[in-house]
């Protein structure tokens, strides 16, 4: 029976669903980290 | 204790001289269950299809439709004028409002479908009244668990900014197993097969609206918070 | 639960990432190379392997969910209400696998790309109601009240799930019933080798859990000192 396609098919998505969410979250952590920074570095200054 | 449905009785009251006064729930329940079935009728060739096979299904939507139109309407009326708040604010118990709330909604859906169950028999030519007493069961059933499950969901719902769409996506998928449920039944029932024998599916459906009962019960004082 | 937000993954999480890498490694090794290929299905009964694990995930997410939820509204503690929503996106995530590595096993074995087998239906209907508790958290303002209704439907979403078992099941019954090829496979049919790959697999993908909801966990907490030092700075200007 010939259905490597298929196979391959259902591999690309589950392999690629799963790096990209780890991915998603990598950006969505980055993003609120370079936020935290930010906000840190304003208040430090205002309150000297 | 006779305090307590004294509590639920004035708001079930409320909601009828409410309803009395203005018309508008029953009305557009009415005739949006209406427009459901016709619009049904028009796309389905009944020439070909079973009256009883694709009447149920078609029957239960306009129920489950008109039902959520209702349940939207109930609490939006609540909010509009600060009315939940002075529910809240009375010295009354969290499910005392929420029974109070389910009765209203499961009578008001009960009249509509009331009203609805002959043109259905008329349109789709089915003899609903050779088994009164079965349909009649199963409706109960069916309408006290979407009241159960709708009212704690439309207390939750009336508090987000997109109620109108939100009621619908968090209701039906949790919906489905006793639509299933009721549809199946009320095809047998049109059938001619007798209500004991599909015990197994009232049971679903019983423990379905016993289970979402006393869930709500539990869950409701979180819901009605401030 | 007490960890600085600042440090970078601890050496627990470390340790956690290796494991699942050499689980996963292990899994996909056996999945594709030591695994015989099934006779009558082909190399396409290799879905397996990724398709039930995933939906185990799932499962066990969404119990996650109802547990955190139940304890959010017994103790109050926004903890819980974080462990609820991290789970609940990862079930998504993994529901979503199932249902796209089902019909993909499905259209070559059993000539459609959908059936309404009970249990693929079951999955749909569940991943319904994960994404409305999903929605229903974006659409709310983060807060005690946005907590409280997701805690509720939680717990009456998992509750649902007995109920849709057994509707879809008696539904099905009075239609032709399809080859079913899933779990109730078990036992028979399954030599030792298949049965421990899909072991393995299904270590792997536990430990992907764990591992990714590490990392939620994080991302959660991140977001509310962001928000906690937002407050802090409209307030002190």
């Amino acid at each position: 029976m010939d259905n490597f396609g298929f196979l391959f098919a259902a591999n690309a998505f589950v392999w690629g669903g799963i790096i990209y969410y780890v991915f998603t979250l990598k950006q969505r952590s980055r993003n609120l980290e370079k936020d935290l920074e930010l906000l840190k570095e304003t208040i430090d200054k205002e309150s000297q | 204790m006779n305090l307590y449905f004294n509590q639920i009785s004035a708001i079930v009251w409320k909601d009828f001289v409410t309803e009395l006064k203005t018309r508008e729930l029953f009305s557009s329940m009415f005739i949006f269950a209406l427009l459901v079935i016709l619009i049904f009728i028009f796309s389905i060739n009944l020439s070909i299809v079973k009256a009883s096979e694709v009447g149920p299904g078609v029957l239960w939507v306009a129920f489950l439709f008109a039902g959520t139109i209702g349940l939207n309407r109930s609490f939006m009326l609540e909010k509009e004028n600060g009315c939940l708040t002075g529910l809240m604010l009375v010295p009354a118990d969290r499910t005392a409002i929420y029974f109070g709330k389910l009765i209203s909604n499961f009578i008001f859906l009960l009249i509509m479908e009331f009203f609805i169950l002959p043109l259905f028999m008329i349109f789709f030519n089915v003899d609903l009244l050779a088994h009164i007493g079965s349909l009649a069961t199963v409706v109960l059933l069916g309408t006290l668990g979407f009241c159960a499950l709708g009212t704690l969901l439309s207390s939750l719902s009336s508090n987000l900014k997109t109620r109108e769409i939100m009621l619908p996506i968090l209701l039906y998928p949790l919906l489905i197993p006793i639509v299933i449920g009721v549809v199946r039944m009320t095809g047998q029932i049109l059938e001619g097969i007798p209500l004991s024998d599909m015990m197994k599916w009232i049971g679903l459906t019983a423990s379905f609206d016993i289970i979402y009962i006393g869930v709500s019960i539990m869950t409701i004082d979180h819901i009605l918070e401030e | 639960m007490d960890q600085d937000l600042e440090k970078e993954p601890d050496e627990e999480s470390t340790v956690l990432i290796w494991l699942t890498g050499i689980v996963f490694f292990a899994a996909i090794a056996a999945i594709f190379i030591i695994v015989p290929t099934e006779k009558t299905e082909g190399p396409i009964q290799r879905i397996m392997y990724l398709h039930i694990p995933s939906a185990w995930l799932a499962f066990f997410a969404f119990f996650i969910v109802f547990i955190s939820s139940i304890l959010f509204l017994w103790k109050k503690e926004r903890e819980w209400d974080i462990y609820a929503h991290a789970s609940a996106e990862i079930g998504v995530v993994f529901c979503s696998l199932v249902l796209i590595t089902g019909p993909i096993w499905a259209k070559p074995i059993w000539g459609t790309w959908w059936v309404w087998d009970a249990r693929l239906t079951s999955t749909l209907i569940l991943w319904l109601i994960y994404v409305a508790y999903l929605m229903l958290r974006s659409q709310t303002d983060a807060g005690s009240m946005r907590a409280r209704y997701a805690a509720v439907l939680g717990i009456v979403g998992f509750l649902n799930i007995p109920f849709i078992h057994f509707s879809v099941l008696w539904w099905r019954t009075f239609h032709p019933q399809p080859k079913v090829i899933s779990s109730e496979g078990f036992g028979k049919g399954m030599d030792t080798s298949m049965l421990a790959t899909l072991g393995v697999s299904l270590c792997a993908f536990t430990l992907l859990y764990f591992l990714l909801m590490g990392q939620r966990i994080r991302l959660e907490r991140l977001k509310d000192e962001v928000d906690r030092l937002k407050r802090q700075k409209l307030y002190s200007s």
